[in-house]
């Protein structure tokens, strides 16, 4: 009985830590100041974005409107997935709480917390997904904890999308490979089979 | 199924005739035959008068038996590797696809729905061809659907390669059809157990083996998308190569392969219509059938949903997901075997109603930690509910084999079929309804299942046996109908047991009295060793 007791006791310790933890973990998006960076991204032709190959023209300045530049260090640049590259996926949900908040998976870029206006000419990576983007600038301050953003987008982030499609990772010489190994499979089967069947042919006549 | 009755020499079954003692005991040109005084000194291991193995060594490789064993557990093993192997690349596959959640579920659906059929089917196949055909077919076919898996560019050409791919889970079938042919009665619970729970194990290592893999490819240099599909061509591979294997290792029966067996007129058929229909009348059947549906049935899900549980709800990396979810199949190695002997251990003590008692536990406990996995937060909680809710499981689907052969003797083989064809039927509607729409998250999805799992499980109270009784009820008092001769012999007409085609059913009734619990065991009078010779 005793080892349940101690294993009930670390059990309860452990929770504790977990529920102390978490306390320090909910920074929300809410508590954000909005817009105060004006960003615009802008894309190097019409229509859909090729991943690895088209760019993208991204400023951002401080806002007529913001408050807390003050505290300003370091302007994370981030690619954000618009709202109907979300539906049926909870994989890239929007969350209030900061840390599983899932909407601005890829980084852009990172730079010093500067007054004037700055500019960047993105090449989209190979990676991104198939999908309809804005650009999302967080302000963060010595902590590393964000403090202010701006958006390319409006509130209901359905202005200024961009949609991009991503490679395909197909590629020929996996396809005649595919094939070949395929064709080897079955015939070898059939090889075994064949043999098989005539070797208890012969037997049969002995 | 070949005929499997632990017969006596000169028992004229299913009208072949002249079932004498002549042997082709291999392969090669010069076949010989022997008279039957000295048949077994060719088998490394002792053997029954069918030549099946009497004695079960793991660690060994002679032939025909323990080969057969380790190839048919490898080669269920394989299928594991790749009916699953999408399941732990899902995160990089959804995104390279432009999958939703639905078309990811719906896949997994379809992963497993193939084998419902494939399964079923399989059993006539072994029949018609042999184990060893069996298995090489199901591994040798299927391994083009594998590498066809560098062609899919969305939901619709995933969906239907998984699809494909899934059929080849009929090696279980195959697996245990082999063992069957292959070991003795008395130990085939355990043989089984171990083939079934380290051929599951393949659910477990794939979720280690794959994103390793595409580990390795991407530090060759090759982009995310591209590396998944090159991934894909390790099962594929190891399909084939163990498929040569089987063909050019194996053996269909102890005494040869069944070509050459058939054309001597050794191996004899029941008609698959009589079968197939006592099979499908006996209620037992389907209450299994649901059972299976909710211990394997949820262990396949699991094996398709964990590693992105684990990924997208505590943040790990892919290899990370890839390692915790492993452990779930991994378990198998010795929790299946283990369900098995537990059961075997109270069948010694309470007979038939222990062993029943035993599949109610393990399989309600394993899926009340399906519930508590559902619920944790913090992923110690998480991964301790896991391996709770692992062993529970996959001891469930042990014991539930530990049943499965008494329900019926002339339609076993069905039997097993579609006991196997209800695990595969349980993953499909568990992922159909809990894991491919947005409405529930995964969390809650898992809460669910589980619950619908205790809940699903209840039936096997009904399980009843005039001569053993239930977990409830006791055995018939009724003289005639107590006895498991009266059981056993009521799968054949009037007409059929004139023939003496049921001697098999009865000597099989004679040794199936182990099932009674211990009390009424020593009460009746010991197990006849006078009258006909039984070499078991």
């Amino acid at each position: 009985m005793a080892i349940h007791k101690i294993i009930l006791a670390s059990f309860i310790v452990y929770l504790m830590i977990q529920f102390s933890h978490g306390a320090t973990k909910e920074r929300l998006f809410s508590d954000l100041e909005k817009d105060a960076l004006d960003v615009t991204a802008k894309p190097s032709r019409q229509g859909v974005l090729d991943a690895g190959i088209d760019k993208l023209s991204i400023t951002w300045k401080l806002s007529s409107t913001a408050k807390k530049q003050a505290n300003f260090t370091t302007i994370k640049v981030k690619l954000c997935y618009a709202p109907v590259s979300q539906v049926d996926r909870p994989w890239r949900k929007t969350e209030n709480e900061l840390f599983k908040d899932k909407t601005c998976p890829h980084k852009i870029i990172t730079r010093a917390y500067n007054k004037s206006s700055q500019s960047f000419k993105y090449t989209l990576d190979r990676d991104i997904p198939t999908g309809t983007y804005f650009v999302r600038t967080y302000a963060v301050d010595a902590k590393d904890h964000e403090v202010a953003f701006g958006q390319s987008t409006n509130e209901a982030k359905t202005t200024n999308l961009f949609s991009v499609q991503a490679i395909s990772g197909r590629h020929k010489s996996l396809d005649i490979a595919s094939v070949c190994f395929s064709v080897f499979s079955v015939l070898a089967l059939l090889v075994f089979f064949v043999n098989e069947k005539r070797k208890a042919k012969l037997e049969q006549r002995k | 199924m070949a005929s499997n009755e632990e017969g006596s020499i000169g028992t004229s079954l299913h009208g072949v005739t002249a079932r004498e003692q002549v042997f082709s005991f291999s392969v090669d040109s010069s076949s010989q035959t022997l008279q039957s005084d000295d048949p077994t000194a060719k088998f490394a291991l002792p053997v029954d008068s069918q030549h099946r193995a009497k004695v079960f060594k793991p660690l060994s490789f002679a032939k025909p038996h323990m080969r057969a064993f380790h190839l048919g557990w490898i080669s269920f093993f394989t299928c594991f590797i790749s009916t699953f192997a999408a399941a732990p690349l899902v995160p990089i596959i959804r995104d390279n696809l432009d999958l939703t959640k639905t078309d990811v579920g719906n896949a997994g659906v379809a992963s497993v729905s193939g084998a419902i059929f494939s399964r079923l089917a399989m059993g006539a196949v072994c029949d018609l061809l042999g184990a060893r055909y069996g298995t090489a077919f199901s591994l040798m076919l299927t391994a083009p659907t594998v590498f066809s898996m560098s062609f899919v560019t969305g939901p619709v050409g995933y969906l239907a390669v998984r699809f494909m791919i899934g059929f080849c889970l009929a090696t279980f079938v195959s697996c245990q059809y082999w063992t069957s042919v292959m070991f003795n009665g008395k130990i085939i619970g355990l043989v089984n157990g171990c083939a079934g729970g380290w051929g599951d194990m393949g659910g477990g290592v794939t979720q280690l083996l794959m994103p390793m893999v595409f580990q390795v490819i991407r530090l060759a240099g090759t982009t995310p998308v591209m590396a998944w599909r090159i991934a894909f061509f390790i099962p594929g591979f190891l399909q084939v190569v163990v498929g040569v294997l089987v063909l050019t290792l194996g053996q269909d029966l102890p005494d040869g392969n069944l070509s050459t067996l058939q054309k001597s007129g050794q191996v004899s058929k029941d008609k698959f219509s009589k079968v197939f229909w006592f099979a499908v009348k006996n209620y037992r059947t389907w209450i299994l059938f649901v059972l299976y549906g909710f211990s394997m049935g949820i262990e396949l899900t699991i094996n398709n949903v964990i590693s992105g549980y684990f990924f997208d709800r505590f943040n790990l990396e892919l290899q990370t997901a890839g390692i915790v979810a492993a452990s779930f199949g991994m378990a198998n190695f010795f929790a299946r075997p283990f369900g098995g002997y537990a059961s075997d251990l109270a069948a010694r003590l309470f007979g038939m109603r222990g062993r029943l008692w035993i599949l109610w536990i393990f399989q309600t406990v394993g899926a009340l930690f399906c519930i508590w996995l559902g619920r944790a937060s913090s992923l110690p909680i998480a991964i301790l509910a896991m391996m709770l809710f692992s062993v529970g499981t996959q001891a469930a689907c042990g014991a539930l084999f530990g049943v499965a052969p008494f329900v019926s003797r002339r339609s076993l083989g069905l039997i097993s079929g579609l006991t196997g064809a209800g695990g595969n039927f349980g993953s499909g509607l568990t992922q159909l309804l809990f894991f491919s729409t947005s409405r529930f998250s995964t969390a809650d999805g898992l809460s669910l299942m589980g619950a619908m799992a205790v809940l699903c499980t209840v039936p096997v109270a009904f399980i009843h046996f005039p001569q053993w009784g239930s977990m409830f009820l006791r055995p018939s008092s009724d003289g005639e109908r107590s006895k498991e001769e009266y059981y056993y012999s009521s799968e054949w007409t009037e007409e059929e047991k004139r023939q003496g085609l049921h001697e098999g059913s009865i000597k099989f009734a004679e040794n199936s009295r182990s099932e009674r619990s211990r009390k009424v065991a020593l009460a009746d009078f010991p197990t006849p060793e006078t009258g006909t010779p039984t070499h078991v």
